[in-house]
Order: C-alpha cells, then sequence, then structure tokens
C-alpha cells in the first residue's frame, strides 16, 4: 500500500484507564462543558435555523424537476421516454402524442412525475437527449395535504423555472 | 431435409444447410452478418452492400453474402480488417443524411441502423454539410405513415408490393441523395397487407399511424400467440405492456415466422382485430340487465338451466379445441342439445387466395373432429322446442337477422357466455364474462388442418375465469385444458397419435386418415 | 381521626401519585433539552400555544396527543393478547408504585401527632423499592415474550439477565448501607444524614459509603434499563427490542414507565446516598429554631432567583437570525411578568406567615415545604445525571455489560460490606 499508514495507539490497557470511571468523569466533564457553555448562552447553538434561515443550494443540487422550454417557448420534451426508462424508482409515468407546435413531431400529453416514488437521483437528467429534463429548481423541500398534490403534472413542471443561470448550471457539471 | 456442408466461418468449422445464402445459412447456426436489404421472403436485392463478405478461394475479395450460396468447404470472412472497415464504411454512407431523431423514432429499440451503429460503427459523424431534408410524416394510406429522411432505401417495402401483393404501389423515385420512396401521386397504399412494410422497413421510415407514439418498443413484453381473425391461424407476436397503475392492455400484433401456416406475415384487418382484446370488453356478470359478480351469474345461469325444459348449447367456431370437448361434455351430461351455427362468421367471397380466407373464425374445422353440428337446419330444430339458449361466446346477432333473433328471444332465454359486450350480452337474460384468447390458452385447428396451440399471453389485473372453468362452474366435469386434452385425445379418432400436451410451435398438420408431424 | 389527619393523607398520597406523573414531563423534557445543548443542538422549539412554547414543554403535550391519537395496534399472530396488553401496565404501576415508601419530608409533628411524609407511611422502606424494582422488570420480560417476535424475546431475556446481574450488587450495596444506618425505615435514613461528620461534614451515605453508592448508581442505571445499559432495547441490533411490536398509548406506558422508573431511582439514590430531604448543615430542629431570619432570607432570595432568571431569559430566549419582529420578544415579556408574579406570591404568603402565624406549628409546616423542595431538587439533579451519563457514554456490548456485573461490582459490593463491617464493629 502506498497511502500513509498511521498505526493508532490502542487505548483502554493500563489501569488508569481499566479503572473506567475516571475516564467516565472526564467523558462527563466534556458533555457537561458543551452543555454549560449551551445553557447559558444558546447563541452558540452549531445549528441553522430551519426555516427562518435556508441552507445555500448550489447549482449541482438535485432538487425538484422541471421542464425546460426552447427560446421561442415550446417545450424541449419529445416524450422519448428515456428518464421514464431509465428511472429506479418508476416514478415518471408519460403518455405521447402529435406534436402541436410546429417542432419536430412528438411531444409528451402527459408528464407525471409522483414525488413520493421519486428518490432524486437524477438519472432522468443524465438520460435526457434534448436536455429537457432539470433538476435545478432549488426546491429542496416538497409539502402537500394529499398524495395527489405530489404528483407533477406536465403544467407544473414547465411552470418552474430554474433557479441558477445557465453558466452556473453548466459549470455544475451538467 | 436439406442436405448439409461443412464451411469455415472465420477459420471455424460449422455445418450448415446447402442451398440457402450465407446470411441465412450461416444465420441458423447463431453467427450474424449484417444485412439491411436482404430479407428472406423478399430475396436477395444485393443494394445495401453490409453483408459484404470476404471468401478465399480465388473469387473477387469480397462478395454480398445475400447473393453467395453456402457451399462445400467454403472460407468465409467475417471478421477481417478490411471487412470490417467495409461494414464500418457503409454504415457512415446509411448515416450521412439519416436524421438522428431516434428519441422520436418509434423504431428505436427494434431499429436495425441503430443497432449496427452501435456494434459496428460507434464513431461520430464527419459530416460537415447539411444533411438533404426530405419529407417526414407523409400518409402512404393504409395506415402507414411514411418519413423519407429517416429511410435507407434498402427498398423492401418497395419489393413487398411489387413480389408479395403484387399491387406495386411503392417506387423509389430520384438518385442519390435525393433518392426517396414514394407513392405514385394519388394512388396511395391500397392493399389489405400493406402494415407488412411497417415489419419489413429495417429502419423507422415506415410508421403505422395507429401505434405511432403508442409505446416505445423496449416496454412491450412479446408473447406468441395465434390471429383468431380468419380461419388460416396466422401465427403473431402479441405486444403487451401493463403501465403503472393501469392493466395489462396489448399494443399491436405482428407478425410471427411460420413457414408452414402464414410465412412472414399476416393481413390488416388480422393486426387490427387487437382493439377487441382491449375494447368493449364484458367484465361482470350481468343478470337481467343488472350487473353482478361471476358467482351471481353462474348461480342464475345454473338455475336457468335446472328449470328449462329443453336446453341448446351454441358453441362458437372461436372456441379451442378444448373448450368445445368441455362444452359437448357438458352438454351430454345436462341433456342438452348441441349446435355450432354460425353462418355469420362467414363472409363468402373475402378470400384472396393468400392468407384471407372466407371464415373468419379460428377454429371451425374443430366441429368436424368432435361431430359438431353447424347448419341452420340443425340449428332451427333445435331450437324449436327449446326455452333456453346458452351460447358460449357465439354472437347470434351476427348469424340470425335482428327480426330473426327476437322471435327467437321470445320463447327461449338467452345466456351469453362470452368476451364482448353487444347485441347478445344486452339481450341475454344473463351473460357471463370469461377471458378472450389472448388471455387464454388452447389448440386451433385451421382451414388447412393445422392443429396449432397457443398460450396465456395477456394477464389482466383482474383476470376473467376462462371459459372451461365457467362450463365447470355450471355443472360440467371437465376440470380444465389438461383434463380436456386427456379426454380429446382419448375419445377423438383423428387426435389418437397426437400428443396434445405437445405441440411443435409451427403445429401439426391433420390429414384426413393419417396423422403426419410435419416437423419430422 | 381528625380532618387534619385525613387532609395530610389525602394530601401525601395525592404527591405520590402525581408527582411522579408530572415529573414525567419534566424528566422528557429535561432529556430532550439536555440531548439538544450536550450535542450543541437546541432541541424542542417549535411547538407552541399561542405562540407560548414554555421552553419545548409544549412539545410534550404534542407528543402526548400524538401518542394518545395513534393507531393502537395488537398484531394478530399474538396468542397471548391479554398479557400484551398487562406488561406496559405492570412497567408503569410498578414504577410509580416503588415511589410510595420514599420520605419527601422530615417527619411533621404537629399538635402533638407525628405525621411521616411518605405516600405510604410503612416502616419496610428500602425493602419496598427492592421488591417492587426487582418485580417491573417482569413488565418488560412479559412484552418481549407476549410479543411472539424474536427481536422482543431477545430484548426480554436481554433485561432478564441484566436484572439478575445488577440485582445483587445493588442489594449488597444496600446492604452495607443499612448496616451504617441501622434501619430500613427511609425515613429513618434520611434523619440520620441530617447529622454532621466531625461537626462540620454533612454525614451523607455518599461519604460515609462512597463505594457502595458508585455501586448503587450503577446498579440503578442497569435497574432502569437507562443508557449506557440499555441493551434491552438495542435499537442498533434488536429493531426496538421489548416494545417492537408497541404502538399507541401501549409504548406510552412504557415510555412513561421509564421515566417514572428513573424519577424514582434519582429519589431513592438521593434518600440513601444525598441526604434525601435534608438540607446541608440545616438539621429539622435547626430549622424550625430559626424559622423567622430564614424566612427573611428567602424573602430575599426568591426576587434574586427570578431576577437572575429574567436576566438569563432575556439573553437566551431571543430569535439568532434576520427577523422582523421577534415573537420571542412577547414571550419573554409575558414570561418575565409571570416570573414576578410568583417571587411576589411567594414573598406576600411569607410577609403573612411571618406576620400572623410564625411560632408553632406553622414553623412545621413552613419546614415541610422546604424540605419537599430540597428533595424534589435534589432528585431533579439525579434526574439531570441520569441525562448526562445517557448522552456521554455509548452503550456496553453484552459480554461486556455481564462482566461488570458479575466480576467487578459483586466483588467490590462484598469486599465494601466487609470493610463498611469492620469499620462500624470498630467504632462501636
Amino acid at each position: 500500500m502506498s497511502g500513509k499508514v498511521k498505526i493508532m495507539e490502542r487505548r483502554g490497557k493500563d489501569l488508569y484507564e481499566r479503572v473506567y470511571l475516571i475516564e467516565v468523569f472526564k467523558g462527563m466533564a466534556t458533555t457537561f462543558g458543551h452543555f454549560l457553555r449551551n445553557f447559558l448562552d444558546n447563541s452558540k447553538l452549531l445549528v441553522r435555523h430551519y426555516p427562518e434561515q435556508k441552507p445555500e443550494i448550489t447549482a449541482r443540487w438535485r432538487g425538484r424537476h422541471r421542464l425546460t422550454k426552447h427560446e421561442d417557448g415550446s417545450m424541449k420534451c419529445v416524450a422519448c421516454f428515456m428518464c421514464q426508462t431509465n428511472c429506479p424508482a418508476k416514478c415518471i409515468m408519460i403518455e405521447a402524442g402529435e406534436r402541436t407546435d410546429g417542432r419536430t413531431e412528438k411531444m409528451p400529453v402527459r408528464f407525471d412525475i409522483d414525488l413520493l416514488e421519486c428518490i432524486y437521483c437524477g438519472y432522468c437528467v443524465e438520460a435526457c437527449p434534448m436536455d429537457a429534463i432539470r433538476m435545478d429548481t432549488g426546491i429542496f423541500s416538497v409539502t402537500g395535504n394529499e398524495r395527489e398534490s405530489f404528483v407533477m403534472k406536465l403544467e407544473d413542471l414547465l411552470a418552474t423555472p430554474g433557479a441558477f443561470s445557465e453558466e452556473e448550471y453548466k459549470k455544475g457539471g451538467a | 431435409m436439406a442436405d448439409k456442408v461443412k464451411l469455415f466461418v472465420n477459420g471455424q468449422e460449422v455445418e450448415v444447410e446447402s442451398g440457402k445464402n450465407l446470411i441465412d445459412a450461416i444465420g441458423a447456426v447463431g453467427i450474424e452478418i449484417p444485412h439491411l436489404c436482404y430479407h428472406p421472403a423478399l430475396g436477395a436485392d444485393g443494394n445495401c452492400r453490409m453483408c459484404l463478405v470476404g471468401i478465399e478461394d480465388g473469387r473477387p475479395p469480397i462478395v454480398p453474402a445475400c447473393k453467395t450460396k453456402a457451399a462445400e468447404g467454403m472460407k468465409v470472412l467475417l471478421d477481417a480488417d478490411h471487412i470490417k472497415k467495409i461494414q464500418h464504411d457503409v454504415m457512415e454512407l446509411e448515416l450521412i443524411n439519416h436524421p438522428i431523431d431516434c428519441p422520436i423514432c418509434d423504431q428505436a429499440g427494434e431499429c436495425k441502423l441503430q443497432d449496427y451503429y452501435m456494434k459496428y460503427d460507434g464513431q461520430k459523424s464527419r459530416m460537415t454539410v447539411k444533411p438533404v431534408m426530405k419529407a417526414k410524416k407523409l400518409d402512404f394510406g393504409a395506415g402507414v405513415v411514411h418519413d423519407q429522411e429517416r429511410c435507407i432505401l434498402c427498398a423492401r417495402c418497395v419489393r413487398f408490393t411489387r413480389q408479395i401483393t403484387k399491387t406495386g404501389e411503392l417506387g423509389i423515385v430520384n438518385r442519390t441523395d435525393y433518392a426517396r420512396v414514394n407513392i405514385f401521386p394519388g394512388r396511395p397504399l391500397a392493399n389489405r397487407y400493406a402494415l407488412n412494410v411497417v415489419d419489413l422497413c429495417p429502419v423507422g421510415a415506415m410508421t403505422s399511424s395507429d401505434f405511432r407514439f403508442k409505446q416505445r418498443a423496449w416496454f412491450l413484453t412479446k408473447s406468441p400467440s395465434i390471429c383468431q381473425g380468419c380461419s388460416k391461424g396466422c401465427n403473431i407476436f402479441i405486444d403487451h405492456n401493463r403501465e403503472k397503475y393501469k392493466d395489462d392492455v396489448i399494443y399491436r400484433y405482428r407478425p410471427r415466422l411460420n413457414e408452414k401456416v402464414n410465412g412472414y406475415f399476416i393481413c390488416d384487418e388480422g393486426r387490427m382485430t387487437y382493439k377487441a382484446e382491449n375494447d368493449n370488453r364484458l367484465t361482470t356478470g350481468i343478470v337481467s340487465g343488472k350487473e353482478t359478480g361471476l358467482s351471481e351469474a353462474v348461480e342464475a345461469t345454473r338455475r336457468l338451466i335446472s328449470e328449462a325444459k329443453k336446453t341448446v348449447f351454441l358453441v362458437s367456431p372461436n372456441n379451442t379445441l378444448e373448450q368445445m370437448y368441455a362444452i359437448k361434455a357438458f352438454a351430454a351430461e345436462a341433456g342438452a342439445a348441441l349446435s355450432g351455427f354460425s353462418d355469420g362468421y362467414i363472409q363468402e367471397g373475402d378470400a384472396d387466395g393468400y392468407l384471407i380466407q372466407d371464415d373468419k373464425s379460428a377454429n371451425r374445422a374443430s366441429f368436424e373432429l368432435l361431430g359438431i353440428e353447424g347448419s341452420k337446419d340443425g340449428f332451427d330444430k333445435a331450437v324449436a322446442d327449446a326455452d333456453l339458449v346458452i351460447s358460449f361466446n357465439n354472437d347470434l346477432s351476427k348469424s340470425l337477422a335482428e327480426a330473426d333473433l327476437n322471435a327467437l328471444l321470445e320463447k327461449a332465454q338467452l345466456v351469453y357466455i362470452g368476451t364482448s359486450l353487444g347485441t347478445c350480452a344486452s339481450k341475454a337474460a344473463v351473460a357471463l364474462p370469461i377471458a378472450s384468447y389472448s388471455e387464454d390458452c388452447g389448440s386451433l385447428i385451421n382451414i388447412d388442418q393445422v392443429l396449432q396451440q397457443f398460450a396465456v399471453a395477456v394477464v389482466k389485473n383482474e383476470p376473467a375465469a376462462n371459459l372451461i372453468e365457467v362450463v365447470q362452474q355450471l355443472g360440467g366435469s371437465v376440470a380444465g385444458v389438461k383434463e380436456a386434452r386427456a379426454g380429446l385425445m382419448e375419445s377423438v379418432a383423428a387426435l389418437k397419435d397426437v400428443n396434445l400436451e405437445e405441440v411443435p410451435e409451427e403445429g401439426i398438420a391433420l390429414t384426413d386418415n393419417e396423422v403426419s408431424n410435419v416437423a419430422a | 381521626m381528625s380532618q387534619l389527619d385525613i387532609l395530610l393523607i389525602v394530601s401525601r398520597v395525592c404527591f405520590g401519585a402525581f408527582v411522579p406523573l408530572c415529573f414525567i414531563a419534566v424528566c422528557v423534557w429535561m432529556e430532550r433539552r439536555g440531548a439538544a445543548f450536550f450535542q450543541d443542538r437546541s432541541g424542542p422549539n417549535r411547538a407552541n400555544i399561542c405562540g407560548f412554547r414554555a421552553g419545548g414543554l409544549v412539545q410534550n403535550l404534542a407528543d402526548a396527543v400524538k401518542l394518545i391519537t395513534k393507531e393502537d395496534i395488537i398484531p394478530g399472530h399474538l396468542k397471548h393478547k391479554f398479557y400484551f396488553v398487562l406488561a406496559p401496565c405492570i412497567v408503569f404501576c410498578i414504577a410509580i408504585a416503588s415511589f410510595a415508601a420514599i420520605p419527601f419530608a422530615d417527619v411533621m409533628k404537629i399538635g402533638g401527632k407525628e405525621y411521616i411524609m411518605q405516600t405510604i407511611p410503612t416502616d419496610l422502606g428500602i425493602l419496598w423499592f427492592l421488591a417492587l424494582a426487582g418485580f417491573g422488570v417482569y413488565g418488560i420480560i412479559l412484552a418481549g415474550w407476549s410479543s411472539h417476535n424474536k427481536y422482543g424475546v431477545l430484548g426480554g431475556l436481554r433485561a432478564a439477565a441484566q436484572v439478575i446481574s445488577y440485582e445483587i450488587p445493588m442489594g449488597l450495596a444496600i446492604v452495607s448501607a443499612l448496616i451504617v444506618y441501622g434501619t430500613v425505615n427511609l425515613t429513618g435514613i434520611a434523619q440520620f444524614q441530617g447529622q454532621l461528620l466531625f461537626g462540620f461534614i454533612p454525614m451523607w451515605g455518599v461519604v460515609l459509603q462512597p463505594l457502595g453508592a458508585i455501586i448503587f448508581i450503577v446498579a440503578a442505571f442497569a435497574e432502569a434499563n437507562r443508557t449506557p445499559f440499555d441493551l434491552a432495547e438495542g435499537e442498533s441490533e434488536l429493531v426496538a427490542g421489548f416494545h417492537v411490536e408497541y404502538s399507541s398509548m401501549k409504548f406510552g406506558m412504557f415510555f412513561m414507565g421509564e421515566y417514572v422508573a428513573m424519577f424514582t431511582n434519582a429519589a431513592i439514590i438521593v434518600t440513601l446516598y444525598f441526604g434525601g430531604f435534608q438540607i446541608p448543615w440545616l438539621a429539622t430542629e435547626t430549622l424550625v429554631a430559626y424559622a423567622r431570619p430564614l424566612t427573611v432570607l428567602m424573602m430575599l432570595a426568591v426576587p434574586a432567583c427570578g431576577w437572575i432568571f429574567c436576566l438569563w431569559m432575556s439573553k437566551n430566549n431571543r430569535s439568532h437570525y434576520a427577523h422582523e419582529s421577534d415573537y420571542r420578544d412577547r414571550e419573554v415579556a409575558v414570561y418575565t411578568k409571570i416570573v414576578w408574579g410568583i417571587v411576589a406570591a411567594i414573598d406576600i404568603m411569607l410577609f403573612v406567615y411571618l406576620i400572623a402565624a410564625s411560632g408553632g406549628d406553622a414553623d412545621r409546616v413552613l419546614v415541610m415545604f422546604l424540605q419537599v423542595f430540597t428533595f424534589l431538587i435534589k432528585t431533579t439533579m439525579m434526574c439531570f445525571v441520569y441525562v448526562w451519563v445517557r448522552w456521554t457514554l455509548p452503550r456496553f456490548r453484552y459480554d461486556q455489560l455481564q462482566r461488570l456485573g458479575w466480576q467487578t461490582l459483586l466483588p467490590l459490593s462484598l469486599l465494601n460490606i466487609f470493610i463498611t463491617s469492620a469499620v462500624v464493629v470498630a467504632l462501636s
């Protein structure tokens, strides 16, 4: 092996450590130190106060999906079913139909993503030959009151804008 | 049995049938020679140059395999560098103008060009000039949609209309980059086998408007079966798929090779019979106009049988051999008259001498085998004093005029045990749903006395009971297909030497006096 | 029986029944907030009623509502449904009952009569506790067995083996304590600890019996199935151990039973080794004698405590992020008013006492309240130690647990008895 090998000293053999209680008290002193520090001044807690403080999402973050559009506003998706084929969770359900906006021939008439089944692996994004599906909305928290509300329809997916600029997104490795 | 010859492929000795060309002969032992224009039913054309192979015996360095007969001692070269370069170059040539719209192409997944690209080419396009744009989405008629850009000019479709249907609607116009397949102006495809060009097309240039964009090829489960559109009994693949949260649905039929029955093709009407399997199906029992469960409907039928003075069992010529046997046995036990009256299934003069037959039922030949009377007179005599007619999937409204049917139903009650909704189901006192042939299994005898078998292809989310089960529930003694087959082999003279449990894929030809296994 | 007798009986029983129940909430809250602070988190701070979160106590309310309204499942495969239901009841009831023999104040002499301040004025004392503590584990074993689940059975068996291993050192540690105290009566034991050693050190059990105290505390942790001895639950290997099949309030009973047991164990540890209700250096009679100056002192101390608390609250009860209007400011304002209201009420009561009722029996009642307060403070601190240990020490491996019980604690406790006996005999 060429890597650096660090041999850890095996602890717990000498009497001092075998008595155990001393080590217990040392450990308890450490934890109590943390307790006291936080108890006396809770501004020192190592927490983010979510939801008031939102985490910063990077362009590589796989958030909720969206369907992208061409510059003229027509959808890029051509209903090739690559995402549905690739989806390990089988959460994408597409129905294809004749294209009506003049571009090529095929487009989805139904494009459902069941977010309750989605595992956010991003395979759909990788499979897409048209760069039509992306997970760059920056939406990481999806909530709803009934199951149906978690099924994203074609319109919902098209309506969501991306949260990042094209350069940022491309820089993210996409 | 054809003679065998020994030859060498890449230095390895193989034994193949003589008299065939190299593609078929070597392909039979599992060594693939890539080809685009050659099709066994259409013969060698030699225009694609994809099947060029080297033969080391003093001939020209390369020859097309489709035009070369396999011969003793031949040394065929497939993996030499110059052969690979030819395949590579031919692929590059084909792909110069081929649009890369695989994502929207229905052929993707079963496309020869796609497969060969992955296998023999695999390089990026070197083209810098704009590809030639041609017409897309041309309606050729008969449900065929043509995409000229995708076409690789193998001329399989053209040859099909010339050699097989002899109608010649298609031709290749223009030359070189501008060559394209087209119909003559104002004369669309108008033959009853036109959709076969969709299957023949090695790429996605020919698509079926019926199947267009419905499914991707790789989602479909391809189950072998037999078309029941007419008495020819063409072999088919049932392509079906169960989408998430939905039922198992059939999307298309494709021809399946059986040289003894239909060869490589099927007719368009037969192809479209899949719709009857999906739509307009009887799914619940109906007792006097109200939907009920199966058990209630069975109970009502049993009551009717026990109350009836005389019962007539009406067998359908679409029932399988096993089903007919079970119904016949039940008729004998219940003391019912048996009739196979189904004149309405015959369309006189529809046959074309190729695949399409007059008789639009799949198994009328079995009537004769089992001694079931199918004439109108026999039926009239049987129903004359009957007060209950039980139709086993026999659509009486096809055979009887509406007035006659109404007259019959005035004196007798009708029980319809069938697959689809319709006149019979709505007029019946009791209607019972059963599994259709795509959901069932059994044996059929076609018009040429070839006995074939098919297995269960589609399994619905809520499978309907099959006919033999229903007959058993009504009081019949035959407990299943296995028992029916055993009974058939025992009681029917013509089937004495046939093992119904092991019918070969291509079927068994039954002749009048002797039983000969075609496969043997 | 006079009215006073009846009043005292009722109030003592109420104390014994409700104080452990109330302390479930306190202990759960302390566990959560404690765990959070030990780990640099903030703990439950969202659940509220009209914006008031009571420092996270409202979360307990939400949890209670959740547990009560959850689906109560009795698995269909069970053969012994009755035992399945009985098991959590045993755990919970035994835990509460074992508190009954613990004195929370010194014997109160009113009107010439003496009232023993225990829920049940019994002399059994420590024996009562030992008997019930041993019985409590039956609930766990029963739960594991009747669940008809391999994880449940393994959890139950672990609990059984663990209790056997630790009952013995615990019993022996108590034996050596009893040699010192000379009585099994817990009131007597607490009174004994009111004396002073060499005239200046409180004669607490922990001073006289340091080794015994450690052994007893370790064994008590094991008895209560608390970390580092909670192998009966062992999430990583047994899913949830004995209560894996339990849901809803049946799980809630286990949950509450665990915290009641923790409270009871803390109380018994305090009584045996930390002076019980005794205020250090201030024995009962001293307190009675100096009731008036003490009252004055308290009237000063209570506002001081209130002031410190309000300072701490206004510093810590605020949002640590950008916001437009901090709803916590309103909370702090209301809490401050409540705190000062309580402080005023106490001071007025003490003042009324000072003017009107000082001297005589009222002094005794005042001392009793002081001792109850002391007892609860000590017990709460002991509970905090439980939490503290839980979030410091990782769980033992099963063989380590058994080795510690049999090879370490048992010989040590025997040695302790020997030394204690020798010293006691030598001194007498």
